[in-house]
């Protein structure tokens, strides 16, 4: 009797464990999570600007419709990433994506407050090596400081109607993240 | 074994911690955030959706009206009321799996630059399988769908005060 009871015990703790860990795992080790998506529009280091979301043809799961998206992947291990693009003054807004999917820096074009883009994404590490000289760049750009290795970055941009598309794609075209500091 | 089912569950249900439900929808802002919990995480990266971030917006997704009855094709609703402050929203639809529906008038989401409204500001949107009057937002005629409001620039997700804040309603009309 005490024996099943230890069984039983031991195997929901078993469990509850398993439970834990493969949750924690999923992101991972998934195959169809955004980070590995991304990887079908191109090489990392430039922004691809994604085909428009439509009925039976959606880069991505759950888009806006009305809104233009660029996506670009990047690493942080070779030195810090400068992220700018010139965008319209209608809604824009960015956000940077860890390589578990978590978004770790979100902004739009009114609490940016400017219509340049310009992003000076960066380690802690790297931040703290840049104090001693701090280059130019940094006095401009937002600073986003986050220990990341590899990240992407989603700029969408608002297309109020189709006759405005092209116009939203040349903005989108201007977006690069090559740049160093 | 017990393990491994629950975990494949709650992912794959979509049971994401900290959901925020005001009237006939429902948000999790903290999806779009560092604080992400596990259960979010797990499901964005099994979807590969990409979630709003705080400093861009916050979506809400209703599946049911607003007399709980899960939304379906064949029925005629009215989106009627005022959103929460925001500087731009889109309203779509979904199919269940979260896939935008083909439609004649080649028309997948509303945004609040375009539409119709009343004079006080309040609008009513058509949601039909049907040409309707006024806004129409087509759908197919599928089992079940979801709309998905997504308030952009919104103070919504700079205070997280979301007691005082109005959605509109979903008010089923006739069925077929």
């Amino acid at each position: 009797m005490r024996r099943t009871l230890v069984f039983v015990l031991g195997g929901l703790l078993l469990a509850g464990i398993i439970h834990i860990a493969t949750v924690i795992m999923v992101p991972y080790f998934a195959t169809d999570d955004a980070s590995t998506l991304m990887r079908q529009f191109g090489r990392a280091d430039v922004f691809h600007i994604l085909p428009r979301a439509e009925a039976g043809a959606e880069p991505l799961a759950n888009l806006d419709p009305k809104m233009l998206y660029a996506a670009c992947r990047f690493s942080l291990s070779d030195g810090p990433v400068r992220i700018t693009a010139s965008l319209p003054n209608n809604f824009w807004s960015v956000a940077i994506f860890d390589r578990r999917g978590r978004n770790v820096f979100s902004v739009n074009d009114r609490s940016a407050e400017r219509s340049e883009l310009d992003l000076a994404v960066l380690t802690p590490v790297q931040m703290a090596q840049l104090r001693q000289d701090p280059p130019a760049a940094l006095e401009t750009a937002i600073v986003v400081e986050l220990p990341l290795d590899s990240a992407f970055a989603l700029i969408r941009v608002f297309v109020a109607d189709d006759t405005l598309l092209s116009r939203a794609r040349a903005d989108l075209e201007t977006a690069d993240c090559a740049g160093t500091l | 074994m017990v393990g491994l089912s629950t975990a494949w569950l709650a992912v794959d249900r979509g049971y994401m911690l900290g959901s925020v439900s005001i009237g006939d929808w429902t948000a999790w802002p903290r999806a779009g955030t560092p604080d992400a919990d596990p259960y979010s995480l797990a499901w964005l990266a099994r979807s590969g959706e990409v979630p709003l971030g705080a400093g861009e917006g916050i979506a809400f997704t209703a599946q049911a009206d607003h007399g709980g009855e899960p939304l379906a094709g064949n029925c005629v609703y009215r989106v009627i009321g005022q959103t929460p402050a925001a500087r731009l929203w889109t309203l779509t639809a979904y199919d269940s799996e979260g896939h935008l529906m083909p439609n004649a008038a080649q028309r997948e989401a509303f945004h609040s630059q375009e539409i119709l409204r009343r004079s006080d500001g309040s609008f009513e949107i058509m949601v039909a399988a049907d040409v309707q009057p006024g806004n129409w937002l087509p759908i197919s005629r599928v089992d079940y769908f979801e709309l998905v409001l997504r308030l952009y620039d919104t103070p919504l997700t700079a205070g997280g005060i979301f007691g005082g804040s109005t959605m509109p309603e979903i008010r089923r009309e006739q069925c077929r």
